[in-house]
């Protein structure tokens, strides 16, 4: 069985001296920023359902795929995100990566027309 | 000035209040102080307290060594004679006494030896056979020093006209004394208590003639009796006119299986010499009494002796040392026995904790369970009733550093291979400062089925647990197993109250790593821990309970909390939020509803310590909205 280490949400790596870590809260803040202007639930709702495959299988591959086709568009809204994801986009050990992207599919749940706008 | 004196009067009495000295030892022995004052003179510890305050003289001079005599008669089942007590209560208070051995002497010989006539007249009167008062071999016969005294020849005559009266009737009825004895052997020397056996007799059996001559023998037996009677009253009690070389024969008859050959324990002690080593000790005179010197196992059977320790840094524990720190040592060392109860199934037990007032009340409250516990076969009931007591008793009593240091000791029987069991059973100053909170320490008394009804021990107490420092969350996650299996009924309370504690433990635990074990905010830490419960046990109770909306059907939200709970058992993180987010997905105003979306990503998503504790939380409300 899997222990997962304690404060693994943190996805650490270190460049020269500088330590870089995922931080979860600003992503899922961009990811809502993102995705609000997005007017279609139904389709964010089967972006999620895919999202929710491809993690369920730890295929990183095929998340970052579906999620990048999903925000590769000419708006404003997505720079924030696009920031993040450079910033981020690595090979994750998985749980680092199942931390990373739930943040992201609660995120766009967060924008779903049921709640606020 | 009258403020100055009243400071030093002050500081005086707190000098002199009764307290623990940190020795576990000592302590047993101030509490067994204590419980032989309040069961002879029905004192109270704060009554004590204000004894001692007004006059401890008296108090440990006076009232103690009769209390000390007295429960040693009582628990020998001997008659003590009770109006002895109030008498001893007037007359210690209107009376003036010179010093303290001018009090002491006075109960003394008023009280004790009154106390003790009885029964030093009946073993007086054991001597049933005058030839066993001499010494044996030698030229010249000698009477035996504790039957030797001025009066010695009418004593012993009266001893021989008994003797020769129940020669006459064993040689004229023998048989039918052996009838009423019981007896099947040949009757020889007639036995003290076959002589009893006949006094008492009273058949209508037994023939004219052997009822005549046994009342005959009733006659002399009595007149012994009534001699001695005098001989006690009027050179014991009244004028305490015996010499040294007659005080064998008035020696107190008292003895110890504890403290064998210590003090006036001693059979080789006369009367006055018994008075003198009470009192020594009592007062710490250490030049009369060579033993009082070090403390090893004269004084107490739980002590290796001197010879048998030859390691020297354990042995000679001088007392002198203690003699300033506390003054009526020996009276407490005396007195240690008397702090343990005797249990019919586990033998003597005393609760001990570092607090005088503390351990005195658990010990009272264990006292009324007495039955219960010698009742019960379960090898831990002591504990469980001790902490039932003990939690009971935090409401009127927050002391968390008392909870810490807590012992059950106990001894089945002492002898010359002590043996002990002591087992410390202290709650943890994490676990304590939790339980220290009212409503946290009621819902986790309680008791819930985590195992399936085939099994014999099914339920659970959560406190017991909790106080063991061991973790909840599993007993939780069978218990809504169960649930789920529809073998029990969801405890809610208890369940929501033991994931929230065991999740913050855990944080802090994560959060204190590294950390130095004594920082800075050590104490601050563990009061914030119960805000921060309290805290969470709102939000994540409302947050965690909208799940209930997640469909309306209840089958199918048991058929999620069914999934749920096996990726949850499996500690499939991965797995766990993808089947909730996958059922959430379809019902989009709880996934966008601002409490719900945030907890479960600050206590599930982002939290890799405590995840667990919240998800059972969920499951647990998803089966919550079931209609039955």
């Amino acid at each position: 069985m899997r222990k997962i280490s304690e404060n693994a949400y943190y996805w650490q790596k270190v460049i020269g001296n500088k330590q870089l870590e995922i931080d979860l809260e600003k992503l899922k803040k961009a990811t809502e920023d993102s995705f609000k202007n997005e007017k279609s639930d139904s389709y964010k709702q089967k972006l999620v359902y895919d999202l929710l495959e491809a993690v369920r299988n730890n295929d990183q591959k095929e998340f970052f795929y579906i999620l990048l086709k999903a925000i590769n568009k000419p708006k404003d809204n997505f720079k924030e995100l696009w920031t993040r994801l450079k910033e981020n986009y690595d090979l994750m050990p998985e749980e680092a990566f199942i931390n990373f992207a739930y943040s992201i599919i609660i995120g766009i749940m967060a924008t779903y027309s049921g709640g606020e706008e | 000035m009258s403020s100055e004196y009243e400071t030093i009067m002050n500081e005086q009495k707190l000098h002199f209040a009764l307290k623990f000295t940190g020795n576990w030892f000592f302590d047993v022995g101030i509490l067994g102080f204590v419980n032989l004052m309040e069961g002879v003179y029905g004192w109270d510890l704060k009554t004590l307290q204000e004894k001692i305050n007004e006059d401890k003289e008296k108090v440990y001079y006076g009232y103690f060594p009769f209390a000390y005599f007295y429960k040693w008669l009582l628990d020998r089942n001997e008659k003590a004679n009770s109006k002895l007590i109030e008498n001893l209560k007037e007359e210690l208070e209107k009376k003036k006494f010179k010093d303290n051995k001018d009090l002491f002497d006075f109960v003394w010989f008023n009280f004790i030896c009154r106390l003790f006539k009885e029964l030093w007249i009946r073993k007086k009167s054991e001597l049933v056979h005058k030839s066993e008062a001499y010494t044996r071999g030698g030229r010249e016969k000698q009477v035996k020093k504790q039957y030797n005294y001025k009066n010695t020849e009418i004593y012993l005559k009266k001893i021989e006209e008994r003797e020769n009266l129940i020669n006459k009737i064993l040689r004229k009825h023998k048989d039918e004394i052996k009838k009423i004895l019981k007896v099947e052997k040949e009757l020889g020397k007639l036995e003290y208590k076959y002589l009893e056996q006949l006094l008492k007799s009273n058949d209508d059996s037994i023939s004219l003639e052997l009822k005549e001559l046994i009342e005959l023998l009733r006659e002399r037996h009595e007149e012994i009796n009534k001699f001695l009677n005098e001989e006690w009253e009027n050179n014991v009690i009244n004028q305490q006119k015996f010499t040294r070389d007659e005080d064998l024969f008035y020696r107190i008859p008292i003895d110890s299986g504890f403290y064998k050959n210590f003090l006036f324990f001693n059979n080789s002690l006369g009367n006055l010499e018994q008075k003198d080593s009470f009192y020594n000790a009592i007062c710490f005179n250490f030049d009369k009494e060579e033993m009082l010197k070090k403390i090893d196992k004269p004084i107490n059977k739980f002590l290796p002796s001197e010879n048998e320790f030859s390691n020297i840094n354990y042995t000679e524990l001088s007392t002198k040392e203690f003699k300033s720190q506390i003054e009526y040592l020996f009276v407490y060392l005396l007195c240690f026995t008397y702090a343990f109860e005797k249990y019919e199934n586990l033998g003597y037990v005393t609760f001990y904790s570092n607090d005088l007032e503390f351990s005195y009340i658990i010990n009272k409250k264990l006292k009324l369970y007495k039955k219960k516990i010698e009742k019960s076969k379960d090898q831990n009931i002591i504990l469980r009733v001790t902490w039932q007591q003990v939690i009971d008793s935090l409401v009127e009593y927050k002391s968390s550093w008392s909870l810490e240091n807590m012992y059950i000791i106990s001894y089945k029987r002492l002898d010359n291979q002590t043996q002990e069991n002591i087992e410390y059973i202290g709650i943890p100053k994490l676990q304590a400062s939790i339980l220290l909170d009212d409503t946290i320490r009621y819902n986790l008394n309680n008791r819930i089925q985590f195992r399936s009804k085939n099994f014999e021990n099914n339920f659970c107490w959560l406190l017991e647990e909790f106080i063991k420092g061991k973790p909840l969350y599993p007993i939780i996650l069978n218990h809504i197993n169960l649930v789920l299996n529809e073998e029990t009924s969801l405890k809610i309370n208890p369940s929501i109250y033991s994931l929230i504690i065991d999740a913050k433990i855990l944080e802090l635990r994560s959060r204190n790593k590294g950390k130095s074990l004594f920082s800075t905010d050590f104490f601050d830490t563990y009061k914030s821990l119960v805000g921060e419960i309290k805290k969470d046990l709102i939000y994540s109770s409302f947050s965690a309970g909208l799940v209930k909306g997640i469909f309306r059907d209840d089958d199918t939200k048991r058929r999620i909390a069914r999934e749920l709970f096996g990726a949850l058992k499996e500690k499939n993180k991965n797995i766990f939020l993808n089947i909730l987010l996958k059922n959430m997905n379809e019902n989009k105003e709880l996934c966008s509803n601002e409490n719900f979306n945030r907890w479960i990503f600050d206590k599930i998503i982002k939290n890799d310590t405590s995840y667990e504790m919240y998800g059972l939380l969920l499951i647990m409300n998803l089966l919550r909205g079931e209609k039955n």
